[in-house]
Protein backbone atom coordinates (compact mmCIF):
# COMPACT_ATOMS: atom_id res chain seq x y z
CA UNK A 1 0.00 0.00 0.00
CA UNK A 2 1.51 3.24 -1.10
CA UNK A 3 0.95 6.79 -0.05
CA UNK A 4 0.80 8.79 -3.25
CA UNK A 5 2.43 12.23 -3.31
CA UNK A 6 3.48 14.88 -5.76
CA UNK A 7 6.95 16.30 -5.50
CA UNK A 8 8.10 19.39 -7.39
CA UNK A 9 11.80 20.21 -7.51
CA UNK A 10 12.20 23.98 -7.61
CA UNK A 11 15.79 23.55 -8.83
CA UNK A 12 14.55 21.79 -11.92
CA UNK A 13 11.23 23.36 -12.84
CA UNK A 14 11.60 25.56 -15.94
CA UNK A 15 8.03 26.92 -15.94
CA UNK A 16 7.15 25.34 -19.28
CA UNK A 17 3.55 24.69 -18.15
CA UNK A 18 3.68 21.28 -19.79
CA UNK A 19 2.11 19.73 -16.67
CA UNK A 20 -0.78 22.23 -16.86
CA UNK A 21 -1.40 21.44 -20.50
CA UNK A 22 -1.09 17.69 -19.98
CA UNK A 23 -3.60 17.82 -17.13
CA UNK A 24 -6.13 19.88 -19.05
CA UNK A 25 -5.89 17.63 -22.07
CA UNK A 26 -5.91 14.31 -20.27
CA UNK A 27 -8.84 15.15 -18.01
CA UNK A 28 -10.72 17.41 -20.44
CA UNK A 29 -11.13 20.01 -17.72
CA UNK A 30 -13.63 22.76 -18.63
CA UNK A 31 -12.71 26.39 -19.21
CA UNK A 32 -12.06 28.40 -16.05
CA UNK A 33 -11.05 25.33 -14.07
CA UNK A 34 -7.34 24.68 -13.55
CA UNK A 35 -6.42 21.64 -11.57
CA UNK A 36 -2.73 22.45 -11.81
CA UNK A 37 -0.79 25.67 -12.11
CA UNK A 38 2.84 26.75 -12.16
CA UNK A 39 3.70 29.61 -9.81
CA UNK A 40 6.92 31.54 -10.21
CA UNK A 41 8.52 33.32 -7.25
CA UNK A 42 10.75 36.35 -7.94
CA UNK A 43 9.95 36.24 -11.63
CA UNK A 44 12.80 37.87 -13.55
CA UNK A 45 14.92 38.45 -10.46
CA UNK A 46 17.94 36.59 -9.07
CA UNK A 47 16.77 33.50 -7.22
CA UNK A 48 13.75 32.94 -9.47
CA UNK A 49 12.13 29.61 -8.80
CA UNK A 50 9.02 27.94 -10.16
CA UNK A 51 6.81 25.32 -8.60
CA UNK A 52 3.99 23.31 -10.07
CA UNK A 53 1.04 23.07 -7.64
CA UNK A 54 -2.16 21.09 -7.57
CA UNK A 55 -3.96 19.14 -4.86
CA UNK A 56 -1.20 17.80 -2.62
CA UNK A 57 -3.38 14.94 -1.30
CA UNK A 58 -2.81 15.87 2.34
CA UNK A 59 -2.66 13.17 5.00
CA UNK A 60 -5.14 15.12 7.16
CA UNK A 61 -6.84 17.16 4.48
CA UNK A 62 -8.36 20.50 5.60
CA UNK A 63 -10.91 20.34 2.75
CA UNK A 64 -12.25 17.06 4.11
CA UNK A 65 -12.40 18.50 7.63
CA UNK A 66 -14.51 21.53 6.72
CA UNK A 67 -16.78 19.97 4.07
CA UNK A 68 -20.37 20.42 5.32
CA UNK A 69 -21.59 17.34 3.43
CA UNK A 70 -18.54 15.13 4.10
CA UNK A 71 -17.98 14.38 0.41
CA UNK A 72 -14.21 13.74 0.64
CA UNK A 73 -12.56 10.39 1.14
CA UNK A 74 -9.01 9.07 1.06
CA UNK A 75 -8.28 6.04 -1.07
CA UNK A 76 -6.01 3.22 0.03
CA UNK A 77 -3.25 4.88 -1.99
CA UNK A 78 -3.56 8.04 0.08
CA UNK A 79 -5.25 9.97 -2.74
CA UNK A 80 -7.83 12.53 -1.55
CA UNK A 81 -10.91 12.31 -3.75
CA UNK A 82 -14.42 13.73 -3.55
CA UNK A 83 -17.87 12.66 -4.62
CA UNK A 84 -19.44 15.15 -7.03
CA UNK A 85 -22.87 13.62 -6.45
CA UNK A 86 -22.60 14.71 -2.80
CA UNK A 87 -20.72 18.02 -3.25
CA UNK A 88 -22.95 21.09 -3.04
CA UNK A 89 -20.43 23.68 -4.25
CA UNK A 90 -20.28 25.78 -1.09
CA UNK A 91 -16.62 26.77 -1.52
CA UNK A 92 -15.51 25.97 2.04
CA UNK A 93 -12.78 23.59 0.82
CA UNK A 94 -11.38 26.47 -1.23
CA UNK A 95 -11.12 28.66 1.88
CA UNK A 96 -9.45 25.92 3.90
CA UNK A 97 -7.06 24.50 1.29
CA UNK A 98 -3.48 25.77 1.71
CA UNK A 99 -2.70 25.25 -1.99
CA UNK A 100 -5.72 26.70 -3.77
CA UNK A 101 -6.50 23.31 -5.29
CA UNK A 102 -10.33 23.26 -5.27
CA UNK A 103 -11.78 24.90 -8.37
CA UNK A 104 -15.34 25.89 -9.10
CA UNK A 105 -16.98 26.20 -12.49
CA UNK A 106 -19.16 29.33 -12.45
CA UNK A 107 -22.23 27.44 -13.64
CA UNK A 108 -24.62 28.25 -10.77
CA UNK A 109 -27.26 30.97 -10.95
CA UNK A 110 -25.66 34.43 -11.33
CA UNK A 111 -22.24 32.82 -11.84
CA UNK A 112 -22.22 31.31 -8.35
CA UNK A 113 -20.21 28.18 -7.65
CA UNK A 114 -21.00 24.86 -9.25
CA UNK A 115 -19.70 21.53 -7.98
CA UNK A 116 -16.06 21.54 -6.95
CA UNK A 117 -13.39 20.13 -9.24
CA UNK A 118 -9.81 19.37 -8.30
CA UNK A 119 -6.81 17.21 -9.11
CA UNK A 120 -7.65 13.53 -8.62
CA UNK A 121 -4.06 12.26 -8.96
CA UNK A 122 -5.45 10.84 -12.21
CA UNK A 123 -7.41 8.42 -10.04
CA UNK A 124 -10.95 9.27 -11.22
CA UNK A 125 -13.69 9.24 -8.62
CA UNK A 126 -16.01 6.97 -6.68
CA UNK A 127 -17.74 5.69 -9.82
CA UNK A 128 -16.81 2.55 -11.73
CA UNK A 129 -13.18 2.66 -12.92
CA UNK A 130 -12.76 4.14 -16.43
CA UNK A 131 -16.48 4.33 -17.09
CA UNK A 132 -17.76 7.11 -19.33
CA UNK A 133 -19.55 8.77 -16.44
CA UNK A 134 -16.43 8.73 -14.31
CA UNK A 135 -14.47 10.36 -17.09
CA UNK A 136 -17.13 13.02 -17.61
CA UNK A 137 -17.21 13.96 -13.93
CA UNK A 138 -13.67 13.39 -12.73
CA UNK A 139 -11.49 12.93 -15.79
CA UNK A 140 -9.00 10.19 -16.45
CA UNK A 141 -8.35 7.24 -14.15
CA UNK A 142 -4.76 6.34 -14.98
CA UNK A 143 -4.09 4.86 -11.55
CA UNK A 144 -6.59 2.08 -12.25
CA UNK A 145 -4.57 1.30 -15.41
CA UNK A 146 -1.37 1.11 -13.40
CA UNK A 147 -0.10 4.49 -14.64
CA UNK A 148 0.93 7.61 -12.76
CA UNK A 149 -0.55 11.10 -13.23
CA UNK A 150 0.14 12.48 -16.70
CA UNK A 151 1.46 15.86 -15.48
CA UNK A 152 4.41 14.18 -13.78
CA UNK A 153 4.89 11.66 -16.58
CA UNK A 154 5.09 14.50 -19.12
CA UNK A 155 7.50 16.69 -17.11
CA UNK A 156 10.47 17.28 -19.39
CA UNK A 157 12.99 18.06 -16.62
CA UNK A 158 11.59 15.53 -14.16
CA UNK A 159 10.99 18.39 -11.74
CA UNK A 160 7.47 17.17 -11.07
CA UNK A 161 7.37 13.64 -9.75
CA UNK A 162 4.37 11.61 -8.68
CA UNK A 163 4.23 8.31 -6.88
CA UNK A 164 4.82 6.58 -3.59
CA UNK A 165 6.13 9.02 -0.98
CA UNK A 166 8.94 6.69 0.06
CA UNK A 167 10.24 6.35 -3.50
CA UNK A 168 9.94 10.10 -4.10
CA UNK A 169 11.75 11.03 -0.91
CA UNK A 170 14.57 8.65 -1.85
CA UNK A 171 14.93 10.38 -5.24
CA UNK A 172 14.77 13.73 -3.49
CA UNK A 173 17.44 12.68 -1.01
CA UNK A 174 19.79 11.60 -3.80
CA UNK A 175 19.34 14.88 -5.61
CA UNK A 176 20.04 16.87 -2.45
CA UNK A 177 23.13 14.82 -1.62
CA UNK A 178 24.46 15.29 -5.14
CA UNK A 179 23.92 19.03 -5.08
CA UNK A 180 25.43 19.45 -1.62
CA UNK A 181 28.39 17.28 -2.60
CA UNK A 182 29.09 19.44 -5.63
CA UNK A 183 28.88 22.57 -3.51
CA UNK A 184 31.38 21.23 -1.01
CA UNK A 185 33.74 19.84 -3.62
CA UNK A 186 33.95 22.88 -5.84
CA UNK A 187 33.54 25.55 -3.20
CA UNK A 188 30.87 27.31 -5.22
CA UNK A 189 27.44 28.49 -4.23
CA UNK A 190 24.61 26.04 -4.17
CA UNK A 191 22.84 27.64 -7.08
CA UNK A 192 25.94 27.61 -9.28
CA UNK A 193 26.69 24.06 -8.22
CA UNK A 194 23.58 22.78 -9.87
CA UNK A 195 24.75 24.20 -13.19
CA UNK A 196 28.25 22.73 -13.19
CA UNK A 197 29.40 19.29 -14.08
CA UNK A 198 29.94 17.16 -10.99
CA UNK A 199 33.00 15.40 -12.32
CA UNK A 200 34.71 14.48 -9.08
CA UNK A 201 31.56 13.18 -7.46
CA UNK A 202 29.78 12.00 -10.53
CA UNK A 203 27.28 9.35 -9.67
CA UNK A 204 28.76 8.65 -6.27
CA UNK A 205 26.12 10.02 -3.98
CA UNK A 206 23.31 9.01 -6.23
CA UNK A 207 24.50 5.45 -6.49
CA UNK A 208 24.32 4.81 -2.75
CA UNK A 209 21.67 2.20 -2.39
CA UNK B 1 -50.49 26.24 29.34
CA UNK B 2 -49.55 22.56 29.46
CA UNK B 3 -49.51 21.96 25.72
CA UNK B 4 -46.89 24.53 24.68
CA UNK B 5 -44.78 23.53 27.66
CA UNK B 6 -44.62 19.88 26.60
CA UNK B 7 -43.83 20.95 23.05
CA UNK B 8 -40.98 23.03 24.30
CA UNK B 9 -39.64 20.11 26.34
CA UNK B 10 -39.53 17.91 23.21
CA UNK B 11 -37.73 20.71 21.38
CA UNK B 12 -35.34 21.01 24.29
CA UNK B 13 -34.45 17.33 24.09
CA UNK B 14 -33.79 17.65 20.35
CA UNK B 15 -31.59 20.68 20.86
CA UNK B 16 -29.65 18.97 23.63
CA UNK B 17 -28.97 16.09 21.25
CA UNK B 18 -27.87 18.65 18.71
CA UNK B 19 -25.41 20.17 21.13
CA UNK B 20 -24.04 16.78 22.15
CA UNK B 21 -23.18 15.75 18.63
CA UNK B 22 -22.06 19.05 17.21
CA UNK B 23 -18.75 18.93 19.04
CA UNK B 24 -17.64 15.69 17.44
CA UNK B 25 -16.11 14.76 14.07
CA UNK B 26 -13.83 17.75 13.82
CA UNK B 27 -11.00 15.87 12.17
CA UNK B 28 -11.01 14.76 8.61
CA UNK B 29 -11.32 11.31 7.07
CA UNK B 30 -14.30 10.20 9.04
CA UNK B 31 -15.08 7.54 6.51
CA UNK B 32 -11.76 5.77 6.47
CA UNK B 33 -10.27 6.18 9.88
CA UNK B 34 -8.76 2.72 9.78
CA UNK B 35 -6.17 3.57 7.15
CA UNK B 36 -2.80 4.39 8.68
CA UNK B 37 -0.10 4.89 6.08
CA UNK B 38 3.40 5.56 7.42
CA UNK B 39 4.82 8.90 6.33
CA UNK B 40 8.52 8.91 7.26
CA UNK B 41 9.15 12.40 5.91
CA UNK B 42 6.61 14.02 8.23
CA UNK B 43 8.76 14.15 11.39
CA UNK B 44 11.70 15.61 9.51
CA UNK B 45 9.43 18.13 7.85
CA UNK B 46 7.92 19.16 11.18
CA UNK B 47 11.43 19.72 12.56
CA UNK B 48 12.35 21.88 9.55
CA UNK B 49 9.15 23.90 9.95
CA UNK B 50 9.84 24.42 13.66
CA UNK B 51 13.29 25.86 12.95
CA UNK B 52 11.86 28.16 10.32
CA UNK B 53 9.47 29.89 12.71
CA UNK B 54 10.30 33.61 12.78
CA UNK B 55 11.33 35.12 16.13
CA UNK B 56 8.21 37.22 16.30
CA UNK B 57 5.03 37.21 14.18
CA UNK B 58 5.37 39.43 11.16
CA UNK B 59 9.18 39.43 11.29
CA UNK B 60 10.70 37.79 8.28
CA UNK B 61 13.02 34.95 9.19
CA UNK B 62 16.67 35.76 8.49
CA UNK B 63 18.09 34.32 5.30
CA UNK B 64 19.90 31.17 6.23
CA UNK B 65 21.97 30.74 3.11
CA UNK B 66 20.41 27.36 2.46
CA UNK B 67 18.42 27.83 -0.76
CA UNK B 68 15.58 25.48 0.18
CA UNK B 69 14.95 27.37 3.39
CA UNK B 70 15.10 30.74 1.65
CA UNK B 71 12.72 29.56 -1.04
CA UNK B 72 10.35 28.30 1.61
CA UNK B 73 10.50 31.69 3.37
CA UNK B 74 9.56 33.34 0.07
CA UNK B 75 6.67 30.95 -0.38
CA UNK B 76 5.39 31.64 3.10
CA UNK B 77 5.52 35.35 2.38
CA UNK B 78 3.22 34.74 -0.55
CA UNK B 79 0.66 33.47 1.92
CA UNK B 80 -0.10 37.08 2.84
CA UNK B 81 -0.15 38.60 -0.62
CA UNK B 82 -0.01 36.85 -3.99
CA UNK B 83 3.46 37.91 -5.10
CA UNK B 84 4.14 34.92 -7.32
CA UNK B 85 3.27 35.00 -10.99
CA UNK B 86 1.44 32.37 -12.96
CA UNK B 87 -0.18 31.86 -16.34
CA UNK B 88 -3.43 30.83 -14.65
CA UNK B 89 -5.70 33.84 -14.40
CA UNK B 90 -7.90 33.43 -11.36
CA UNK B 91 -8.26 34.81 -7.84
CA UNK B 92 -5.16 34.26 -5.67
CA UNK B 93 -3.62 31.94 -8.26
CA UNK B 94 -0.18 33.46 -7.63
CA UNK B 95 -0.36 32.41 -3.99
CA UNK B 96 1.42 29.16 -3.16
CA UNK B 97 0.42 28.78 0.49
CA UNK B 98 -2.85 30.18 1.81
CA UNK B 99 -1.85 31.17 5.33
CA UNK B 100 -5.33 32.01 6.62
CA UNK B 101 -6.94 28.72 5.59
CA UNK B 102 -5.92 26.73 8.64
CA UNK B 103 -6.99 29.49 11.05
CA UNK B 104 -10.36 29.62 9.33
CA UNK B 105 -10.67 25.84 9.51
CA UNK B 106 -10.00 25.86 13.25
CA UNK B 107 -12.47 28.70 13.80
CA UNK B 108 -15.26 26.89 11.94
CA UNK B 109 -14.67 23.38 13.22
CA UNK B 110 -13.54 23.99 16.80
CA UNK B 111 -15.35 27.18 17.71
CA UNK B 112 -18.25 28.14 15.48
CA UNK B 113 -19.92 24.74 15.13
CA UNK B 114 -19.78 23.59 18.79
CA UNK B 115 -20.43 27.05 20.24
CA UNK B 116 -23.35 27.66 17.90
CA UNK B 117 -24.87 24.34 18.93
CA UNK B 118 -24.44 25.02 22.64
CA UNK B 119 -25.59 28.63 22.38
CA UNK B 120 -28.81 27.77 20.56
CA UNK B 121 -29.51 24.87 22.90
CA UNK B 122 -28.76 27.15 25.85
CA UNK B 123 -31.14 29.79 24.53
CA UNK B 124 -33.94 27.23 24.25
CA UNK B 125 -33.23 26.04 27.80
CA UNK B 126 -33.28 29.64 29.00
CA UNK B 127 -36.60 30.36 27.27
CA UNK B 128 -38.18 27.19 28.65
CA UNK B 129 -36.94 27.93 32.17
CA UNK B 130 -38.13 31.52 31.89
CA UNK B 131 -41.56 30.30 30.82
CA UNK B 132 -41.74 27.73 33.61
CA UNK B 133 -40.67 30.24 36.25
CA UNK B 134 -42.36 33.43 35.11
CA UNK B 135 -45.22 31.98 33.08
CA UNK B 136 -47.13 33.91 30.47
CA UNK B 137 -47.35 37.67 30.99
CA UNK B 138 -51.10 38.26 31.21
CA UNK B 139 -53.16 41.36 30.46
CA UNK B 140 -53.68 42.25 34.11
CA UNK B 141 -56.85 44.25 33.51
CA UNK B 142 -58.22 41.45 31.36
CA UNK B 143 -59.02 41.65 27.63
CA UNK B 144 -61.17 44.64 26.70
CA UNK B 145 -63.54 45.22 23.80
CA UNK B 146 -61.54 48.24 22.65
CA UNK B 147 -58.77 48.09 20.07
CA UNK B 148 -55.92 50.29 18.82
CA UNK B 149 -54.48 50.13 15.32
CA UNK B 150 -50.86 49.14 15.92
CA UNK B 151 -49.45 48.02 12.56
CA UNK B 152 -50.73 48.94 9.10
CA UNK B 153 -51.08 46.32 6.38
CA UNK B 154 -47.78 47.46 4.83
CA UNK B 155 -45.97 47.21 8.15
CA UNK B 156 -47.33 43.74 8.79
CA UNK B 157 -46.38 42.70 5.25
CA UNK B 158 -42.76 43.77 5.58
CA UNK B 159 -42.58 42.24 9.06
CA UNK B 160 -43.72 38.85 7.84
CA UNK B 161 -41.59 39.26 4.71
CA UNK B 162 -38.41 39.66 6.71
CA UNK B 163 -39.57 37.10 9.29
CA UNK B 164 -40.16 34.37 6.72
CA UNK B 165 -36.88 35.12 4.92
CA UNK B 166 -35.02 35.14 8.23
CA UNK B 167 -36.47 31.82 9.36
CA UNK B 168 -35.70 30.25 6.00
CA UNK B 169 -32.13 31.57 6.01
CA UNK B 170 -31.59 30.53 9.62
CA UNK B 171 -32.83 26.98 9.00
CA UNK B 172 -30.90 26.50 5.76
CA UNK B 173 -27.79 28.06 7.30
CA UNK B 174 -27.97 25.84 10.36
CA UNK B 175 -28.50 22.83 8.08
CA UNK B 176 -25.18 23.58 6.41
CA UNK B 177 -23.44 24.44 9.69
CA UNK B 178 -24.61 21.57 11.89
CA UNK B 179 -25.91 19.06 9.33
CA UNK B 180 -22.70 17.07 9.05
CA UNK B 181 -22.73 16.34 12.78
CA UNK B 182 -26.47 15.97 13.26
CA UNK B 183 -28.22 15.02 10.04
CA UNK B 184 -25.74 12.81 8.16
CA UNK B 185 -25.94 10.11 10.89
CA UNK B 186 -29.73 10.24 10.58
CA UNK B 187 -30.25 10.66 6.84
CA UNK B 188 -27.09 9.30 5.30
CA UNK B 189 -24.80 11.34 3.03
CA UNK B 190 -26.87 10.98 -0.18
CA UNK B 191 -30.17 12.28 1.20
CA UNK B 192 -28.45 14.91 3.28
CA UNK B 193 -26.60 16.06 0.16
CA UNK B 194 -29.94 16.78 -1.55
CA UNK B 195 -31.12 18.69 1.50
CA UNK B 196 -27.84 20.59 1.82
CA UNK B 197 -27.74 21.37 -1.88
CA UNK B 198 -31.29 22.75 -1.72
CA UNK B 199 -30.33 24.66 1.42
CA UNK B 200 -27.31 26.19 -0.28
CA UNK B 201 -29.25 27.19 -3.41
CA UNK B 202 -32.13 28.58 -1.36
CA UNK B 203 -29.79 30.36 1.02
CA UNK B 204 -27.96 31.96 -1.91
CA UNK B 205 -31.18 32.92 -3.67
CA UNK B 206 -33.01 34.43 -0.69
CA UNK B 207 -29.94 35.87 1.03
CA UNK B 208 -29.78 39.04 -1.07
CA UNK B 209 -33.54 39.52 -0.51
CA UNK B 210 -32.85 39.78 3.22
CA UNK B 211 -30.85 42.93 2.50
CA UNK B 212 -33.89 44.38 0.69
CA UNK B 213 -36.26 43.37 3.49
CA UNK B 214 -33.89 44.84 6.05
CA UNK B 215 -33.85 48.16 4.17
CA UNK B 216 -37.67 48.24 4.01
CA UNK B 217 -37.97 47.51 7.74
CA UNK B 218 -35.29 50.04 8.59
CA UNK B 219 -36.87 52.96 6.75
CA UNK B 220 -40.37 52.15 7.97
CA UNK B 221 -39.60 51.73 11.66
CA UNK B 222 -36.50 53.82 12.29
CA UNK B 223 -38.32 56.93 13.61
CA UNK B 224 -40.13 54.97 16.30
CA UNK B 225 -36.90 53.25 17.36
CA UNK B 226 -34.85 56.29 18.33
CA UNK B 227 -33.90 56.05 21.97
CA UNK B 228 -35.57 58.57 24.26
CA UNK B 229 -35.83 59.63 27.88
CA UNK B 230 -37.10 56.78 30.01
CA UNK B 231 -35.40 54.00 28.05
CA UNK B 232 -32.57 53.81 30.58
CA UNK B 233 -35.08 53.25 33.38
CA UNK B 234 -36.61 50.44 31.34
CA UNK B 235 -33.19 48.86 30.92
CA UNK B 236 -32.28 49.19 34.61
CA UNK B 237 -35.49 47.46 35.62
CA UNK B 238 -35.00 44.76 33.01
CA UNK B 239 -38.21 45.71 31.24
CA UNK B 240 -40.27 44.96 34.33
CA UNK B 241 -38.68 41.60 35.11
CA UNK B 242 -36.89 43.14 38.10
CA UNK B 243 -39.44 44.36 40.62
CA UNK B 244 -43.19 44.24 40.35
CA UNK B 245 -43.72 47.79 39.17
CA UNK B 246 -44.63 48.48 35.56
CA UNK B 247 -42.08 50.36 33.45
CA UNK B 248 -43.57 52.98 31.14
CA UNK B 249 -42.64 53.04 27.47
CA UNK B 250 -43.57 54.49 24.09
CA UNK B 251 -44.70 52.75 20.88
CA UNK B 252 -41.64 50.54 21.16
CA UNK B 253 -39.98 49.87 24.50
CA UNK B 254 -36.26 49.90 25.08
CA UNK B 255 -35.90 46.16 24.43
CA UNK B 256 -37.74 46.38 21.13
CA UNK B 257 -35.65 49.37 20.09
CA UNK B 258 -32.47 47.50 20.96
CA UNK B 259 -33.63 44.50 18.96
CA UNK B 260 -34.35 46.78 16.02
CA UNK B 261 -30.86 48.30 16.12
CA UNK B 262 -29.31 44.88 16.63
CA UNK B 263 -31.19 43.65 13.58
CA UNK B 264 -30.11 46.62 11.49
CA UNK B 265 -26.45 46.69 12.51
CA UNK B 266 -25.68 43.00 13.09
CA UNK B 267 -28.06 41.92 10.34
CA UNK B 268 -26.46 44.44 8.02
CA UNK B 269 -23.06 42.85 8.62
CA UNK B 270 -24.57 39.40 8.03
CA UNK B 271 -26.20 40.48 4.80
CA UNK B 272 -23.18 42.29 3.37
CA UNK B 273 -20.74 39.52 4.30
CA UNK B 274 -23.23 37.11 2.73
CA UNK B 275 -23.19 39.03 -0.54
CA UNK B 276 -19.38 38.87 -0.52
CA UNK B 277 -19.62 35.09 -0.06
CA UNK B 278 -22.37 34.38 -2.55
CA UNK B 279 -20.79 36.12 -5.53
CA UNK B 280 -17.24 34.76 -5.84
CA UNK B 281 -16.78 36.66 -9.11
CA UNK B 282 -16.27 40.10 -7.59
CA UNK B 283 -12.51 39.59 -7.42
CA UNK B 284 -12.32 39.02 -3.67
CA UNK B 285 -9.58 36.72 -2.41
CA UNK B 286 -9.77 33.87 0.07
CA UNK B 287 -8.67 36.05 2.97
CA UNK B 288 -11.63 38.38 2.50
CA UNK B 289 -13.99 35.44 1.98
CA UNK B 290 -12.74 33.64 5.10
CA UNK B 291 -13.12 36.80 7.18
CA UNK B 292 -16.57 37.36 5.70
CA UNK B 293 -17.50 33.84 6.70
CA UNK B 294 -16.34 34.48 10.26
CA UNK B 295 -18.39 37.69 10.41
CA UNK B 296 -21.36 35.95 8.78
CA UNK B 297 -21.31 33.06 11.25
CA UNK B 298 -20.96 35.13 14.40
CA UNK B 299 -23.52 37.79 13.47
CA UNK B 300 -26.04 35.24 12.22
CA UNK B 301 -25.69 33.31 15.47
CA UNK B 302 -26.28 36.49 17.50
CA UNK B 303 -29.40 37.24 15.44
CA UNK B 304 -30.76 33.72 15.80
CA UNK B 305 -30.36 33.87 19.58
CA UNK B 306 -32.09 37.25 19.84
CA UNK B 307 -34.87 36.23 17.46
CA UNK B 308 -35.60 33.12 19.54
CA UNK B 309 -36.29 35.49 22.44
CA UNK B 310 -38.31 37.77 20.16
CA UNK B 311 -40.48 34.91 18.94
CA UNK B 312 -41.00 33.71 22.51
CA UNK B 313 -42.14 37.06 23.87
CA UNK B 314 -44.24 37.75 20.78
CA UNK B 315 -46.17 34.47 20.96
CA UNK B 316 -46.46 32.31 24.08
CA UNK B 317 -44.53 34.65 26.37
CA UNK B 318 -47.08 37.45 26.48
CA UNK B 319 -50.83 37.61 26.17
CA UNK B 320 -52.04 40.08 23.54
CA UNK B 321 -48.64 40.62 21.89
CA UNK B 322 -49.24 38.66 18.71
CA UNK B 323 -52.55 40.26 17.66
CA UNK B 324 -50.96 43.56 16.70
CA UNK B 325 -48.82 41.83 14.10
CA UNK B 326 -51.52 39.45 12.80
CA UNK B 327 -54.73 41.52 12.76
CA UNK B 328 -53.06 44.91 12.96
CA UNK B 329 -55.06 45.84 16.07
CA UNK B 330 -54.00 45.41 19.67
CA UNK B 331 -56.06 45.31 22.82
CA UNK B 332 -56.40 48.69 24.55
CA UNK B 333 -55.64 47.21 27.96
CA UNK B 334 -52.53 45.51 26.56
CA UNK B 335 -51.37 48.82 25.10
CA UNK B 336 -51.99 50.60 28.40
CA UNK B 337 -49.93 48.03 30.26
CA UNK B 338 -46.99 47.75 27.88
CA UNK B 339 -46.87 50.93 25.80
CA UNK B 340 -48.71 53.36 28.05
CA UNK B 341 -47.33 56.61 26.62
CA UNK B 342 -48.42 55.58 23.14
CA UNK B 343 -51.80 54.29 24.37
CA UNK B 344 -52.43 57.52 26.22
CA UNK B 345 -51.70 59.56 23.11
CA UNK B 346 -53.98 57.37 21.02
CA UNK B 347 -56.79 57.78 23.53
CA UNK B 348 -56.33 61.55 23.57
CA UNK B 349 -56.50 61.58 19.76
CA UNK B 350 -59.66 59.51 19.82
CA UNK B 351 -58.20 56.58 17.89
CA UNK B 352 -59.75 53.89 20.05
CA UNK B 353 -62.07 51.62 18.05
CA UNK B 354 -64.42 48.88 19.11
CA UNK B 355 -63.60 45.25 18.49
CA UNK B 356 -66.32 45.07 15.79
CA UNK B 357 -64.86 48.03 13.93
CA UNK B 358 -61.41 46.59 14.14
CA UNK B 359 -62.32 43.19 12.77
CA UNK B 360 -64.56 44.72 10.13
CA UNK B 361 -61.86 47.11 9.00
CA UNK B 362 -58.77 44.85 9.28
CA UNK B 363 -56.68 47.88 8.60
CA UNK B 364 -57.53 47.86 4.91
CA UNK B 365 -60.90 49.63 4.78
CA UNK B 366 -60.94 53.31 3.88
CA UNK B 367 -62.94 53.99 7.03
CA UNK B 368 -60.13 52.84 9.29
CA UNK B 369 -58.88 55.61 11.54
CA UNK B 370 -55.65 57.37 10.71
CA UNK B 371 -52.85 56.66 13.08
CA UNK B 372 -51.53 60.09 13.93
CA UNK B 373 -50.01 58.73 17.08
CA UNK B 374 -47.72 56.24 15.37
CA UNK B 375 -46.17 58.93 13.23
CA UNK B 376 -45.80 61.20 16.20
CA UNK B 377 -44.35 58.50 18.36
CA UNK B 378 -40.83 58.90 17.10
CA UNK B 379 -40.76 62.61 17.66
Amino acid sequence: MARMKFYCDAERCIECNGCVTACKNENEVPWGVNRRRVVTIKDGEPGERSLSVACMHCSDAPCAAVCPVDCFYTTEDGVVLHDKDICIGCGYCFYACPFGAPQFPADGAFATRGKMDKCTFCAGGPLEDNSAEEFRKYGSNRLAEGKLPLCAEMCSTKALLAGDANVLSEIYRKRIVNRAGRTLQRGVSFQNATLRSPRGLQGKASTIE
Amino acid sequence: MCRPASGMVILLVLITLLATFSGSSVSAQTRQEGIQIPNPGADLWREVRKRQQPAAPGVKAPMSGAPGVDLWAEIEQTGRAPVGTTQIKSVDSGMLINAIGDEWRRFRMERLIPYAGYAIAGMFVFVVLFYLIRGRVPIHAGPSDKRLLRYSAYERTIHWFIASIFLFLALTGLTMLLGRSLLIPLLGPEIFSILASASKEGHNLFGPLFLLALALVFFRFVRRNIYQRGDLTWLLRGGGVIGKKHVPSNFFNMGEKSMFWMLVLVGGVTAISGVILVFPVLGQGREIMALSHVAHGITALVMILVIIGHIYIGTIGMEGALEGMTTGYCDLNWAREHHDWWAERCENNGEVVTVEDAHGAEGFAPGAPKRQSIVEAGE
